[in-house]
């Protein structure tokens, strides 16, 4: 016993020890003008407020009737203060912002005053994915702000948020956030156990228990659904998924999810629902043709330029006489430069970058087109694509199709169209294989399940979205409890 | 016996539809109504109604002995033939697959090969495929299922673009009907079995099946659907040629693509051959699924080691093939390997196991 209590000083000792390195550890002397008891405050300076330790601590520790540890709750005006004798805790609550108090000669027993400092930016507009109508409020890096925001949306008890500490180094904290009796247990017990086995040491952001925690490491498409609405989450949660925040990212995480909701906008629900699903279906229509617009334009040129009619054959013998290049290296040119334009206007700030962005596209575009390098017609197709894969709503998956293009560019070469089908097996064939948090991605395109094709391609109306999602097995799986059945009114009835 | 497949790697009792008519509708439909028009001349439908009929018999069986013996084949080859002689007959059946994988393979890369690609090299693109297969393969039977059912949803559209040529069909090449003896269209029945083949993969993969019961009704569609798409093919192509022309046509149905003209496409057939290679492919997958499935079974070989294994035997074997002459031998030795299988030792089998089980029964009395 004597030999434990021995080692704790020790413990303490050398605490304090490694924190006198660092200069803005404070370490203070006072005493107590009413019953002369010395007393000690021990802070980090840049963790702490320090108008809350001159105004709501030091003048009621001075002057109050302060004779040991226990008083400290009735005379201090704080909300957050706990009295503890495990050392242990010293080093936690001194780095979270707490101001540590010890009676010099009981230290033994000691007192934890919350005075965070808060140091973060406001609300903001959603940048990433802006949309025109609905809420205008993105997430920022602060934990509790964000699970604020979501709070204010879902005010019932129901709600329940859990959190876990990662990383040895970074200790980030990380919410769990679900709705008990709708969500599957299944699908929260699969998160928690992947953020609890998480090995590294610095998470600075939700994007590291993204890659950390997918079903799949090796794949170039996004597990996990990233937002930065506040809407977004609260609606997914109500669908019945679970949602991961994580302190110091402004990015929520979301699953279990599927391929299609990569390439819904959420401001699809706040429009009438012809006008969103004609949206969806443009959007996926871009995707396929962004992939595959410049495949098939090496595949036809290289190897079957029998499949195009003679008509638009002359217009592309013509565009392409003067070029002493093959297809493909006319495409790799351009598909290059644009993504250099990409990669450069994003590192640039905004401002520069729309400049380089207008004169890259429209002066080497031309220059290129003009010195015989490539032909105009594949110029307007790349740029279709380009332009195509930026109606993407969600950045990640914007990235991921990018990439898609040249896999299925050297195969288009390799074998023409042949090799774009066996390209495109491959990709169909990786996301057929591929889940999100144990549930398949593909779905409901396979396993084909026609009750969750109400949002998938298209947005069916809201009383049609009675059931939610079958993919997540939710345990209560109707949304609403449907009225009783309306008599059908003939015409003019009341 | 072998109902030790976890429920979360079976698969809905609806799939099942996909599977077997994947399975049918493979590189066969591409030149069957050649085949079946040389014995019974424009007839020649009414032999594929017989076959489909004949299909849906063997189906039935199947279901049946399927349930008797509550497993796969190699249950029922223990069921009525016991342990030992079982092995010798399910090991069969590893060679059978390997075969018709290679029939599929090879006889697709002639149809690029003679359509699209002249020069392109065999074992290089079987390479491509069989590494495409077995990654297919390494995803489980959820995988093989769900290659199966986007080939018949991705390229149906061509099936619905033939319609364009009907304008240009005669139908009266149909007429006078039953100026063939019966004989000529039962010959022609047997040749239109190897375009209706594959069905047989039912017997290995119904351990995998949601709800077994349920999927009698999926799997007799599957087959009515096949049937149905043959006879429309075939309507379609006895109308379209004169009977003396589609002789000369080794793949109508590949030479009827050619009159479909759009906008911005001329010379259809590049699109729809390569895109029969979405159509084959699950043919390949399930092939090499049930040759692996069984070495594992009876070998006890890890599934993965032996699916490598088949897919470097076929790779070798695809590539030795090279002149029309092998590759229609192939054919032949294959469509009458799947015809002697199919509809002489499945009725067999389903007789013995009727006994089987009539003995066994007789016995647990006594």
């Amino acid at each position: 016993m004597f030999n434990l209590f021995k080692n704790k000083n020790a413990e303490k000792e050398s605490l304090d020890k490694i924190l006198a390195k660092s200069d803005d550890y404070k370490c203070i002397d006072y005493f107590n003008q009413k019953t002369n008891v010395s007393f000690t405050l021990k802070f980090l300076t840049t963790l702490i407020d320090e108008k809350t330790v001159q105004e709501s601590i030091l003048p009621y520790l001075l002057e109050e009737n302060f004779k040991e540890i226990d008083d400290a709750k009735e005379i201090i005006p704080l909300a957050d203060i706990q009295i503890s004798e495990d050392i242990s805790q010293i080093e936690d609550k001194l780095f979270t912002g707490s101001v540590l108090l010890t009676v010099n000669g009981k230290e033994n027993k000691f007192c934890f005053l919350g005075a965070r400092k808060e140091i973060g930016r406001n609300v903001s507009l959603p940048e990433v994915e802006f949309s025109v109508i609905g809420p205008k409020e993105s997430f920022v890096e602060s934990l509790d702000q964000n699970l604020n925001l979501i709070r204010k949306r879902i005010p019932v008890k129901e709600l329940i948020m859990e959190k876990l500490t990662v990383g040895t180094l970074s200790k980030t904290k990380v919410a769990i956030l679900y709705i008990d009796g709708i969500t599957n247990p299944e699908n929260v017990d699969t998160v928690r156990q992947r953020i609890e086995d998480i090995e590294f040491d610095e998470i600075t952001d939700s994007s590291y228990i993204v890659q950390i925690i997918s079903d799949n490491q090796n794949s170039p498409f996004p597990q996990l659904l990233d937002t930065e609405r506040p809407d977004r989450i609260s609606a997914i949660l109500a669908e019945g998924k679970v949602a991961i925040f994580v302190d110091g990212s402004p990015h929520a995480l979301i699953g279990p999810t599927t391929l299609v909701e990569f390439f819904s906008s959420f401001e699809d629900y706040y429009l009438n629902w012809i006008l969103s699903s004609f949206f969806r279906l443009i959007r996926l229509f871009a995707v396929v043709f962004s992939i595959l617009v410049t495949p098939v334009y090496v595949a036809t040129l290289s190897y079957h330029y029998e499949l195009i009619p003679q008509d638009l054959m002359n217009t592309l013998v013509a565009s392409r006489r003067a070029i002493p290049f093959p297809p493909i290296l006319e495409a790799l040119f351009l598909e290059l430069t644009i993504e250099l334009l990409r990669e450069a206007g994003a590192r640039l700030p905004t401002k520069v970058g729309q400049t380089i962005g207008i004169v890259g596209g429209i002066v080497i575009g031309t220059a290129s087109v003009q010195a015989g390098l490539t032909s105009n017609i594949l110029l307007i197709f790349i740029a279709l694509a380009a332009l195509a894969s930026f109606t993407t709503p969600v950045y990640r998956i914007g990235n991921t199709i990018r990439l898609m293009r040249f896999p299925f560019l050297l195969f288009a070469e390799l074998w023409g169209l042949l090799g774009i089908v066996v390209c495109f097996s491959f990709l169909l064939t990786h996301l057929i294989r591929l889940t999100s948090l144990g549930r398949p991605y593909l779905e409901p395109l396979y396993p084909p399940r026609m009750q969750d094709l109400k949002d998938a391609f298209i947005r069916l109306s809201f009383d049609k979205q009675r059931k939610r999602p079958f993919l997540l097995n939710t345990n209560q799986p109707n949304r609403f409890h449907k009225k009783a059945a309306k008599d059908k009114k003939d015409i003019e009835d009341e | 016996m072998n109902s030790n497949v976890p429920n979360s790697k079976k698969i809905s009792p609806f799939l099942v539809f996909f599977l077997i008519h994947t399975m049918q509708s493979g590189v066969g439909i591409l030149g069957f109504q050649r085949i079946i028009a040389k014995t019974a001349g424009y007839d020649a439908w009414m032999s594929i109604i017989l076959t489909g009929l004949v299909v849906h018999i063997l189906l039935w069986m199947m279901f049946k002995m399927l349930k008797i013996a509550d497993g796969d084949i190699t249950s029922i080859h223990t069921f009525v033939l016991g342990k030992k002689i079982g092995k010798i007959f399910s090991s069969f059946f590893i060679l059978y697959f390997c075969l018709f994988t290679i029939t599929v393979l090879r006889s697709y890369i002639e149809v690029v090969q003679v359509w699209m690609f002249p020069e392109l090299r065999t074992f290089w693109f079987t390479l491509a495929l069989l590494i495409l297969a077995i990654y297919i393969v390494f995803g489980g039977f959820r995988t093989v299922a769900g290659i199966a059912f986007f080939s018949i949803i991705l390229p149906f559209y061509i099936d619905v673009l033939f319609v364009v040529i009907i304008p240009y069909s005669d139908f009266t090449n149909l007429l006078p009907i039953f100026d063939h003896s019966v004989k000529e269209l039962l010959l022609a029945s047997r040749d239109m079995s190897f375009t209706l083949l594959g069905f047989e993969t039912l017997l290995f993969f119904y351990p995998f099946i949601q709800n077994p019961e349920r999927s009698k009704k999926w799997a007799h569609f599957g087959a009515l659907f096949s049937t149905m798409l043959c006879i429309y093919l075939a309507i379609l192509a006895f109308g379209f040629f004169p009977e003396a022309q589609l002789q000369k046509n080794t793949w109508p149905t590949l030479a009827m693509w050619k009159i479909i003209k759009l906008p911005f496409v001329e010379r259809f057939e590049y699109i729809g051959v390569s895109n029969w290679g979405l159509v084959i492919l699950p043919n390949i997958c399930i092939c090499l699924w049930c040759a692996s499935r069984l070495a594992k079974q009876l070998f006890s070989i890890r599934q993965k080691t032996s699916v490598t294994a088949i897919a470097i035997l076929c790779l070798i074997a695809t590539s030795l093939i090279s002149t029309r002459g092998q590759i229609d031998l192939l054919t032949t030795y294959t469509g009458k390997v799947g015809f002697y299988f199919n509809f002489i030792y499945v009725p067999l089998l389903f007789a013995g196991t009727l006994i089987a089980k009539k003995v066994r029964n007789r016995e647990k009395h006594t």
